[in-house]
């Protein structure tokens, strides 16, 4: 490695395997990850020393007293420092049902769209009969 | 009081339910499902955290994406759905033919249903263990809650528990509750585990624990919860190489909240009353080639069978149980199957017996961590197969696949032994 390098142990949080990795960034910044199993790995060794960026998944409160709040995602990763911007922002919120999964609440925040991950109130099931 | 004949009863609407059922109606079968919530998509719904769908789908989806993408289906397909619907008891029903089982449900709207099905499948997933499974001295304050219900009061009621809080138990429920904690503002002010490694996957701890700088306590105990009416604090103690409390090295959180996250039980009330014989390794039933309990015409999936780590290896074993429910409603010829039995290093494996002639989908829990360790599988004295595993511990499901023919079908010896060497 040359002078002035670094390298960091990450665990891999691109899926539950959690890949142990190296994450190497030479003198001229260029950057090698070792460890991982799959190119998702790669990207986010990468990712992590840059710039780390994570999926935020929150609930916002609704108008509805049988399902008092509603849970939401980004769609993308943002910047770990958005994070709590983002947060203040989701529990300044209240929303009315209906509301359906994958609807949008949020276009943009930092590139992601946050969106409803469920359906609520449920889907009637059929009768019975 | 009211009468239905089906094919097949799937008692729980959660992700081995849902997934069971579609599977049975797909193969044509009359179905219906039996939930005691007033929705389905079960313990998913409360895990609003990203993580679940990476094998099924190929993609990264909450607890509540995951449910949808079964839910959906469920309601097109022409199953029978009751919600708010609680089973009491799984008889039998002498017919002249094949007997049938009889199931009792209370549902809410509906009354008393009794349910004369075929083919039952066990799908009511597992409990939490709690401050009286692991035996926690102190006083009995409130603000001690399970994990999980914690999750679901800040998921499903909207409602943050307390202001500052300690875990006990490194579980995947209790990582995730931390990061969860600490994002709707209750400070959590460690993770006590009594284990010397985490309980969770690492990934968990790195996203989790890390990401917020949440001390992890490997080794400790807490020792005495504090607090008349409320938490007040817990007493936490280094454990000695022997197991021990070192008291003189003892230290005190203060606190208001204390979540347990010390493991889940398959929750199997209903099957023992069903005499359904239970294998106290994996605290579910034993189950043969055919995902079948002892009891016949039962069948078993999910965490009600055996605790998994990924929702998607509960999605697999539940259409896996419900293709040979099918199979089974459908008069299918016997086949020669031979038990499976745990070896060395190995808790409990599942299922417990295998067919030679056709693929057979494995999971098993290790006693030990170890790396670089060899998976064996033994046909009476003679090794058949072997695995390479880069690491192992006991808080990690080991998954593996024998295609058919990997066993010879025609070995002198009846025992199919899996060890970890």
């Amino acid at each position: 490695m040359a002078p002035g390098a670094s390298s960091r142990e990450l665990v891999c949080i691109a899926c539950p395997i959690g890949c142990r990795m190296t994450v190497a960034m030479d003198a001229a910044g260029a950057i090698t990850v070792a460890g991982n199993r799959c190119a998702r790995g790669d990207a986010y060794g990468r990712e992590e020393i840059l710039s780390p960026k994570r999926v935020l998944t929150a609930v916002v409160q609704t108008d509805s007293a049988q399902f008092p709040c509603v849970p939401v995602r980004t769609d993308r990763s943002i910047r770990r420092e958005k994070m709590g911007q983002l947060l203040g922002e989701l529990y300044r919120r209240r929303v009315s049902l209906p509301v359906r999964e994958g609807q949008v609440l949020i276009e943009d925040f930092d590139g992601a769209r946050v969106v409803f991950t469920r359906t609520l109130p449920p889907d009637e099931v059929p009768a019975v009969g | 009081m009211i009468n239905r004949s089906v094919d097949a009863l799937v008692i729980g609407g959660g992700s081995a339910g849902l997934a069971a059922a579609l599977r049975l109606r797909e193969g044509g079968a009359s179905v219906a499902v039996v939930e005691r919530e007033p929705f389905l998509g079960g313990i998913l719904l409360q895990c609003i955290h990203s993580g679940f769908g990476l094998h099924e789908f190929g993609e990264d989806l909450t607890g509540p994406e995951y449910a949808e993408r079964f839910i959906r289906p469920a309601l097109a397909a022409g199953i029978e759905i009751y919600l708010d619907a609680t089973v009491t008891e799984i008889g039998e029903i002498p017919a002249g033919g094949e007997p049938a089982r009889a199931v009792i449900a209370l549902s809410r709207r509906l009354g008393v249903i009794r349910f004369a099905a075929r083919a039952v499948v066990l799908a009511m997933g597992c409990r939490e263990r709690n401050r009286g499974n692991v035996a926690i001295a102190g006083t009995r304050p409130s603000g001690v809650f399970t994990a999980g219900l914690a999750q679901r009061l800040v998921n499903i009621e909207g409602y943050v528990p307390g202001s500052s809080a300690v875990i006990i138990g490194s579980g995947d429920i209790g990582l995730i509750m931390a990061r969860r904690l600490t994002l709707v503002g209750c400070e959590v002010r460690a993770v006590v585990e009594i284990q010397t490694w985490p309980s969770g996957n690492a990934r968990n701890i790195a996203q989790c624990l890390n990401d917020y700088s949440i001390p992890l306590h490997l080794g400790h105990v807490v020792t005495r919860i504090e607090g008349r009416d409320r938490v007040e604090a817990v007493r936490v103690a280094p454990l000695s190489p022997g197991g021990e409390a070192m008291s003189e090295r003892e230290f005190r959180i203060p606190c208001d909240t204390v979540l347990l996250s010390v493991g889940l039980i398959p929750e199997n009330e209903l099957s023992r009353g069903a005499r359904v014989p239970i294998n106290e390794g994996t605290g579910g039933p034993w189950v043969d080639a055919d995902y079948m309990t002892g009891a016949r015409g039962i069948f078993a999936c999910g965490n009600v069978l055996h605790v998994h780590d990924l929702v998607d290896f509960v999605t697999e074993e539940a259409r896996l149980c419900a293709e040979r429910a099918a199979r089974f409603l459908g008069g299918g010829q016997a086949e020669v199957t031979l038990p499976v039995a745990a070896g060395a290093n190995v808790r409990s494996i599942v299922p417990n017996a295998c067919a030679p002639g056709r693929r057979t989908v494995f999971t098993l829990r290790s006693l030990v961590v170890k790396n670089d360790v060899r998976l064996v599988v033994k046909v009476g004295e003679q090794e058949v197969r072997a695995r390479r595993l880069p690491h192992v511990q006991p808080s990690e499901m080991v998954r593996f696949v024998l295609d058919a023919g990997e066993i010879p079908a025609q070995v002198g010896a009846p025992v199919v032994e899996v060890s970890l060497r």
